[in-house]
């Protein structure tokens, strides 16, 4: 889901950036000291799991983790998902240094809407978390795939083909993340209510 | 009810998953790599996304110094795509391989060797530097059957036979050129993260103690 260099063009590359700078500020701002260790966690998976590859049908897909990291952080998901890209763009060369805001935003801010959809689940029955989760990495992929689409419209001519292909690719990995971060949600439910957010009842 | 939604629910899933696998075809990737090498007058590339897997029918442009469009087409099902090059310049190719993927890379005059140009320049103008004496050299050499041939042709057979032998190293510099990130790079990088948990904790350690 990262756009390479040289393809958007100026004004989508500067209001990318912009609204990452935004978001960005919101989430330092509204970042938890207690809750740095987490943070610094949840970045390195989201580092890691780029590079976890799963075989379906004739190709692989990897996995993104956009929607537990903004499930579990709210607005924190932007600083986070920043530090992890710069460092993906540096040492994997995946994306680019150029095209860094807009491929923040098109992975963090799916993942804060789905932090503000679905954090009221967190501690109803087993079975509403669960599909809630299951919604909430689905639906963070999908968001991500849509902006793609949005931002790829200015380049490409049409956004309807653009967006059709780009979310067919990536229907695997929104099932494989709905599913992943619903088990992550139950076992936290059961080891370590503290991570999740919304009011414990 | 929940439990009729859910099965419901399930059951479109299933058809979801099912479906997709059939349409998929342009898998997304992170990363995509363009690698090129010269074989007489002739470029080969090589395409590739991160994780191995080939790229495609892609489209592949080539571009001189200038910017212009010189040479057009599309990776074959290896992800190769084989040209013939325009002359002897600097060239850009660029590989478009959809969904906000792009590859660039260049090769340099330098890499063609005389054959490119040979056609255009009669022989007796080609630059005659050590080497060329030295194959001349050992022409005159040769029993009289084959001195004949001219230097333009001898050098095209030098330069063939040259292809051939680095043929497995150009193997293998595709392989780097394209392989994925390393241990290093992997472990470097959860360390830089580590370390900003770090500065942010003593931050917060500092703020408390003031």
């Amino acid at each position: 889901m990262h756009i390479s260099e040289g393809i958007l063009s100026g004004p989508v590359l500067i209001s990318g950036a912009a609204l990452a700078a935004a978001g960005t500020a919101v989430g330092l701002k509204k970042l938890d000291y207690d809750r740095i260790a987490q943070a610094g966690m949840l970045a390195a998976s989201f580092f890691v799991a780029s590079l976890i590859h799963v075989p379906v049908g004739p190709s692989s897909v990897h996995l993104i983790l956009n929607g537990i990291v903004g499930l579990l952080l709210g607005w924190a998901a932007f600083p986070i998902i920043l530090v992890a890209l710069l460092l993906q763009a540096v040492l994997f060369q995946f994306g680019g240094i150029t095209t860094l805001g807009v491929n923040t935003v098109l992975m963090a801010f799916p993942a804060v809407a789905c932090h503000y959809l679905f954090r009221k689940f967190m501690f109803k029955t087993d079975r509403a978390a669960a599909v809630a989760a299951f919604a909430c990495g689905f639906l963070a992929v999908f968001g991500g795939a849509l902006i793609l689409g949005l931002a790829l419209m200015f380049t490409e001519e049409n956004f309807f083909s653009v967006a059709a292909l780009v979310i067919g690719a990536h229907v695997p990995v929104m099932f494989i993340e709905g599913v992943i971060t619903a088990f992550c949600i139950l076992f936290f439910r059961k080891v370590y209510p503290q991570l999740l957010p919304g009011v414990r009842p | 009810m929940f439990a009729t939604i859910a099965y419901k629910l399930s059951r479109v899933v299933l058809l979801a998953l099912l479906l997709s696998l059939g349409v998929l075809q342009e898998a997304e990737a992170h990363r995509v790599t363009v690698f090129a090498w010269v074989e007489g007058d002739m470029v080969h590339t090589q395409s590739k996304f991160s994780g191995g897997r080939k790229a495609q029918n892609a489209p592949i442009q080539v571009y001189d110094q200038q910017g212009n469009l010189q040479i057009e087409g599309k990776t074959d099902d290896q992800g190769q795509f084989t040209f013939k090059a325009p002359g002897k310049m600097d060239l850009k190719i660029v590989l478009i391989a959809g969904a906000g993927h792009r590859a660039e890379w260049s090769v340099s005059a330098d890499e063609f060797g005389d054959t490119v140009t040979a056609k255009s320049v009669p022989a007796n103008e080609l630059p005659t530097s050590e080497v060329d004496q030295t194959t001349v050299a050992t022409a005159q050499a040769l029993p009289q059957t084959s001195t004949n041939l001219s230097r333009a042709e001898l050098q095209q057979i030098v330069e063939a036979t040259i292809d051939k032998k680095l043929q497995p190293v150009i193997q293998m510099l595709t392989e780097a050129q394209t392989a994925g990130p390393t241990f290093q790079d992997i472990i470097g990088g959860i360390g830089y993260i580590f370390g900003l948990v770090g500065v942010a904790m003593y931050f917060r350690c500092r703020n408390k103690s003031a």
